[in-house]
């Protein structure tokens, strides 16, 4: 694990604010981490702390092996950071703001412009590359930045919310290309709201909750509790979701309170995989035509909402309904995202 | 300090200002107000042809203010503002040091500062022909313009790594200019005031008590009864009193940017008197240098007539006091280079502390 990412006990508060109280973990090489918590549990804060712009109070960090404290140049030769909010110098276009960036890093000029090109083909900007970076998208935006992050080659990449404000062909893109990075043998950490998405993406996940690190045992726990799956049934308009509902419950044996309801979706919960599987056959079974039978929510976000109800209090009871894709903490979170630049 | 990196952070600064529209309106207010003051100033000494020193040397001087009043708002906000637009965090996770981006961003506000005495140019050549003043004012004038520029320009920067919100920044650079400008003449003044000493002044006269009612000896023939100069006894007499003691605050007046810029400026006597405001203004700072007599003396009985009694020249009472330009020119630089300083200090990563209410990025 040459050039992974090791956190031991990092503390950091603000005046009286503790934003990060214990966090340790480690990101290995080759390896996409996610790094996954509410608003205000501290992944900015770490994230800086990273990227040798902040302190600790307390804490060992290291940047392949490098500490960013005691040898920030070190580090900084070696990382990649895209901030939560892109500032790109405004009246300079796409293709400078990657020419300067490269140069800081000591490229010359000939290298730091063809680098750019490179990196412009590389975001799919190259047709704005004289744009004046004002001009530019939120998406547009993301993708500069990200670009910027990459001028230097760094063997590992912090990347916070790097997939907010694009469309889904950029974010497919990004998916592929990180997926690249990690296959060159890179570090990658990432924080993102959009659970669903970095699901599809990261390897492992860093849970963040109150500046704390949850502990591996507790995110297993989660996972293994009661969760919700979404079944629908191919049934024409005329038929109403609650006489859909009567029938799953009549065939779960179960009472149609315990069964939630999404639109023209049930919402079942399950103790356990195997209860699910028992259910499906039962649904089958009794002859009612299932065409989708899945996880409500994916298992990050599962595993996520789970923490943070057990830190909310009071915990809802288990098999409550209401825990579904439309269960306040996620859709809240995305709604914050344009007030955090 | 990387030579590479700094001129790549001066480029930043510089391309991002020649590309703002604000910056060429200024640029064209200025060049008019300059111009509107040159045009009249000419159509009205037209009419006389001496003594126009004084008033183009003002001409100079307002070159000067308006310096002052544009160089904060090119500096005031260069670091704060960077971290309100978040493009400098992104900076700061380069290789670039601490050091290298706030001098980077010192040397661009400079250079822009430059732009505007590149116009004042040609005012100061007019200026200075016109008025007939020394030529030597068109070198010295332009070296200490382009001096104060700097030293406003780092006074800006600093402010702007210490102080959180850009508008305070500029504000507190405004603040510092004024104090410069008009509050050394008051700590001048005040302080000159405030530190007095004792003086005791003795003078010695003719008994004007012995000279009866209805005479004067100073009359070309006294009239019958009446005594001579020469026949009155000279009596002492001592009054006691404080001295304002200029001469331990002058280096106050010393950092005045007008009085550096007067006091650079190549003096001009006519007949031992100044001939112009510079010289006036320098000759000014320099007599506050010589330290009063504690015990000054004034003989009226050596000669009664006082006709032969010769005052010094101003010429000949600064022989033996110190330029001041240089004390005042090194005095702003202890101040702006502390305050760049401290802003470096500041905006060091990875940063300990922050200034409250701000973000890193």
């Amino acid at each position: 694990m040459d050039a992974g990412i090791e956190v031991a006990g990092v503390r950091r508060s603000f005046g009286s604010v503790q934003a990060v109280r214990q966090v340790t973990f480690t990101a290995a090489a080759g390896r996409v981490t996610g790094l996954v918590g509410p608003n205000g549990s501290g992944k900015t804060t770490l994230m800086l702390m990273l990227a040798s712009l902040l302190r600790p109070d307390d804490g060992e960090l290291r940047i392949g092996g490098i500490d960013p404290v005691a040898d920030p140049a070190g580090v900084r030769r070696v990382l990649g950071w895209m901030p939560d909010s892109l500032g790109a110098w405004p009246s300079l276009t796409a293709r400078e703001v990657l020419v300067a960036t490269a140069q800081l890093y000591d490229l010359s000029r000939d290298a730091a412009r063809s680098r750019a090109d490179e990196l412009l083909e590389l975001v799919d900007l190259t047709a704005l590359a004289a744009a004046p970076a004002r001009v530019l998208s939120r998406g547009q935006k993301q993708r500069l930045a990200l670009a910027r992050a990459l001028v230097h080659d760094p063997r590992v990449l912090l990347l916070d919310e790097p997939a907010s404000g694009l469309d889904p062909q950029a974010r497919i893109a990004l998916r592929v290309l990180l997926r690249r990075l990690a296959a060159e043998g890179r570090t990658i950490l990432m924080s993102s709201h959009v659970l669903s998405e970095l699901e599809e993406v990261v390897d492992d996940a860093v849970f963040l909750v109150d500046g704390r690190t949850v502990a591996g045992d507790r995110i297993a726990a989660a996972a293994t509790r009661v969760r919700v799956w979404r079944v629908r049934l191919a049934t024409d308009s005329s038929r109403s979701v609650e006489a859909a509902r009567g029938d799953i419950a009549a065939a779960l044996g179960r009472s149609g309170d315990e069964i939630g309801l999404d639109r023209r979706d049930a919402l079942v919960p399950f103790a356990d995989d195997a209860g699910a599987v028992a259910g499906l056959r039962a649904l089958v079974g009794a002859g009612l035509p299932v065409v989708e039978f899945a996880p409500a929510v994916g298992d990050l976000e599962h595993a996520f909402l789970d923490l943070r109800s057990e830190s909310a209090p009071p915990p809802p009871p288990p098999g409550a309904p209401a825990q579904g894709p439309t269960a306040p903490a996620v859709p809240d979170d995305r709604d914050d995202e344009g007030s955090r630049a | 300090m990387n030579p590479h990196r700094l001129r790549t952070i001066i480029g930043i600064e510089l391309r991002q200002r020649v590309r703002s529209v604000g910056w060429y309106v200024l640029l064209g207010i200025f060049a008019a107000i300059l111009l509107g003051v040159m045009v009249l100033s000419l159509a009205a000494f037209s009419l006389w042809s001496g003594g126009n020193e004084w008033f183009f040397s003002l001409v100079i001087m307002l070159v000067l203010l308006l310096v002052l009043l544009v160089s904060p708002t090119l500096s005031g906000s260069a670091v704060n503002g960077d971290r309100d637009g978040a493009t400098l965090a992104p900076v700061q996770v380069t290789l670039a040091t601490t050091t290298e981006i706030v001098i980077g961003k010192f040397l661009a506000a400079w250079i822009s500062g430059l732009a505007f005495l590149v116009v004042a140019v040609p005012f100061l050549i007019v200026s200075t022909f016109a008025g007939a003043l020394n030529p030597g004012v068109i070198v010295s004038s332009l070296g200490i313009l382009i001096l104060e520029v700097g030293i406003v320009a780092a006074i800006g920067v600093g402010f702007s790594a210490v102080v959180a919100r850009p508008i305070f920044s500029v504000a507190s650079t405004y603040l510092l200019v004024a104090a410069l400008t008009i509050g050394t003449l008051l700590a001048f003044g005040l302080g000159g005031a405030a530190l007095r000493t004792p003086q005791v002044t003795v003078s010695r006269d003719v008994d004007w008590n012995a000279v009866p009612t209805g005479c004067d000896p100073g009359a070309p023939s006294p009239g019958a009864g009446c005594p001579t100069y020469d026949e009155l006894e000279c009596v002492e007499s001592r009054s006691y009193g404080e001295t304002p003691r200029f001469d331990r605050v002058w280096w106050l007046l010393a950092a005045n940017p007008f009085v550096i810029l007067a006091d650079a400026t190549p003096p001009t006597y006519r007949d031992g008197y100044p001939s112009d405001l510079f010289s006036q203004i320098a000759a000014g700072v320099r007599l506050a240098q010589i330290e009063p007599d504690p015990a000054p003396r004034y003989d009226a009985c050596a000669d009664p007539a006082g006709s032969a009694y010769d005052y010094p020249t101003t010429e000949e009472q600064l022989a033996g006091t110190a330029p001041s330009w240089f004390v005042g020119l090194l005095l702003q630089a202890v101040v702006a280079g502390g305050l760049l300083w401290w802003g470096i200090s500041r905006t060091r990563t990875p940063a300990k502390r922050l200034p409250p209410g701000t973000r890193i990025a």
